[in-house]
């Protein structure tokens, strides 16, 4: 046995980890699974991070899970990095239970383009509105798959551009960058191509899907294991600055005032966000972009299910007109563009045992707008802006308008976030979803001992967050063992 | 310490990391890549488990060693036996 040297105490640790949302959890997991001591730092009380969950009213709410996409759908799912993110962490996709989206619809002004997870359908969907477009869509689907998106180097093109080049009618375009823009894109009216197309991939190929226990169901049994394996988990453990010596990172301070020390460290908290840590002082400016784009989020709790009023779809991606702004809004909210989800609609059959179902609608929302609002004034608008959210959802449901009024007489409860709610929550600078434009792939920084993991790395969503967090922990932190 | 033991260690590491694999009927001297579905993130599970259960250091220049079971155990067997005598 190699003696342990001196300097190693027994509060040092192999690897400090920050951040226990799922890029945080994964990594130390595998970093842990073969023998590195771990400690993993969490600000909030509990994990997940933007995928997290909690309970009002006795109600449980996941935060973030609209949806897990990559969903290994008999078709063309094979490849689906689901698939090798069950293998790494070692979870068996059977105990997911995953529950496939019925079909989800993408609405602009009157033309609607529907979705499943059959990729076959959505072609042919494709086809049917957009006859002249066929060719073109078919050579920007051979385009997608042979561009390198998933290599640390591929190249951040702009896909306005790659389409306006690819497809004659920009309407397709405008539809197709809609979802791909919600479910992770940091740029403005915009996404880079290798991220749109992992989300093409990942929400059309394969598709959309749910855990029966929602989000709880990738948590618990990453929780479970990590404790297994002995890995220090400290919640409400905010970092107040990383120390550097040189090029390397010497010691963590903790808000708490305790420093701990370890031989590396992995920050998932953002890479603006990380910079801060690094250089708290107020004369130092962040080299990295600040991303911009967040959310509001109104949720109603209403009895019975979306099908009694004749709502089918899963998820509806929605704009008013034919053209899509994407990015944060001069006012408070954009109503003009936004995502209604219908959780309950993922499986054949009904799995809400009270009776209860949810109707989620989110928008993009302006942070600065929401913060500088006084407590009182930043309360009603909220419960204005909630109401204005549901009537303007209702445009894109079927029978919305007339059946509104019998859809507010059966909702229970109703609860709204906004980017305020996301930063006091997450520690993301401007409550962003997705972080800074601005990717670094392999997660490495100008010091030597640190690396980043996370939604900065350029992978979003639940899928997208777990494999930054293996890749940064196999590429450097196990194979340089 | 015997190929075939190696082969079979190699083949249990298989088992562990990738269990929905049917790995009844694994030929010796195939790639293993070209009879399973393991990509990079796969082999370097195999050495990382190597390294834990077996005490067993595969540089990562040499990962391709482990391409197939026979070449698994042409390259591991002087490794368990220097091993085992140590």
């Amino acid at each position: 046995m190699p003696a342990i040297p001196t300097s190693q105490a027994s509060d040092h640790h192999d690897v400090t980890v920050i951040g226990a949302g799922l890029s945080g959890l994964a990594a130390a997991l595998r970093l842990a699974m073969f023998g590195k001591k771990v400690i993993l730092l969490e600000k909030h009380y509990v994990v997940g991070g933007l995928n997290s969950f909690y309970a009002k009213k006795g109600i449980k709410f996941d935060v973030g899970l609209h949806a897990l996409t990559n969903y290994p759908s008999q078709q063309s799912g094979k490849s689906s990095p689901l698939l090798k993110l069950c293998r790494q962490l070692r979870i068996s996709l059977d105990s997911l239970n995953l529950l496939p989206q019925s079909h989800s619809r993408i609405t602009f002004g009157t033309e609607s383009l529907l979705f499943d997870n059959n990729f076959d359908f959505f072609i042919s969907q494709v086809e049917d509105k957009f006859p002249k477009e066929r060719d073109r869509f078919q050579s920007l689907l051979a385009k997608m798959e042979t561009f390198p998106a998933y290599s640390v180097d591929a190249e951040d093109l702009s896909t306005r551009n790659i389409l306006k080049e690819s497809i004659g009618d920009p309407l397709l375009s405008e539809m197709l960058l809609c979802p791909t823009c919600y479910y992770g894109s940091a740029r403005k009216n915009d996404i880079d191509f290798p991220t749109f197309v992992m989300l093409f991939d990942a929400i059309f190929r394969q598709g959309l899907a749910r855990p029966e226990l929602g989000i709880r169901a990738i948590l618990d049994p990453l929780i479970g294991k990590l404790e297994e394996l002995g890995v220090q988990r400290r919640m409400n453990c905010g970092v107040e600055r990383i120390r550097t010596k040189g090029d390397k990172v010497s010691e963590i301070v903790l808000e708490s005032g305790e420093t701990l020390t370890s031989d590396q460290v992995i920050s998932t908290c953002g890479a603006v966000e990380t910079e801060a840590l690094l250089a708290p002082s107020e004369s130092s400016t962040p080299s990295t972009t600040e991303g911009k784009f967040s959310i509001m989020e109104s949720i109603f709790v209403f009895q019975g299910n979306p099908k009694d009023f004749g709502w089918e779809e899963t998820v509806v991606f929605f704009n008013d007109s034919e053209i899509f702004r994407y990015g944060e809004p001069e006012g408070l909210i954009d109503l003009r563009s936004g995502v209604i989800c219908m959780p309950e609609n993922y499986g054949n059959q009904l799995h809400n045992s009270d009776n209860k179902s949810k109707l989620r609608i989110t928008h993009p929302a302006n942070y600065d707008r929401w913060s500088e609002l006084e407590q009182p004034t930043y309360e009603s608008e909220k419960n204005l802006w909630e109401e204005r959210i549901l009537e303007n959802g209702m445009r894109y449901l079927k029978n919305g308008k007339e059946v509104i009024d019998s859809f507010r007489a059966k909702t229970t409860f109703r609860d709204t976030f906004t980017p305020r709610t996301i930063k006091k929550y997450t520690g993301h600078a401007n409550g962003t979803l997705y972080g800074s434009p601005q990717k670094r792939r392999d997660g490495t920084t100008a010091f030597e001992n640190l690396f980043l993991a996370g939604t900065d790395q350029g992978y979003v969503g639940i899928v997208g967050a777990m494999l930054g967090g293996i890749a940064v922990a196999n590429n450097q932190i196990l194979r340089s063992i | 310490m015997n190929k075939e033991k190696v082969r079979q260690i190699v083949l249990d590491i298989i088992a562990e990391i990738a269990p929905d694999e049917d790995l009844s009927d694994v030929k010796p001297n195939v790639r293993l890549r070209d009879q399973l579905d393991l990509d990079s993130m796969d082999f370097l599970d195999i050495v990382m488990e190597l390294r834990k259960q077996h005490g067993i250091d595969v540089p990562e220049a040499e990962y391709r060693e482990l391409e197939s079971l026979d070449s698994s155990a042409n390259y591991l067997l002087p490794k368990f036996e220097s091993g085992a005598a140590a």
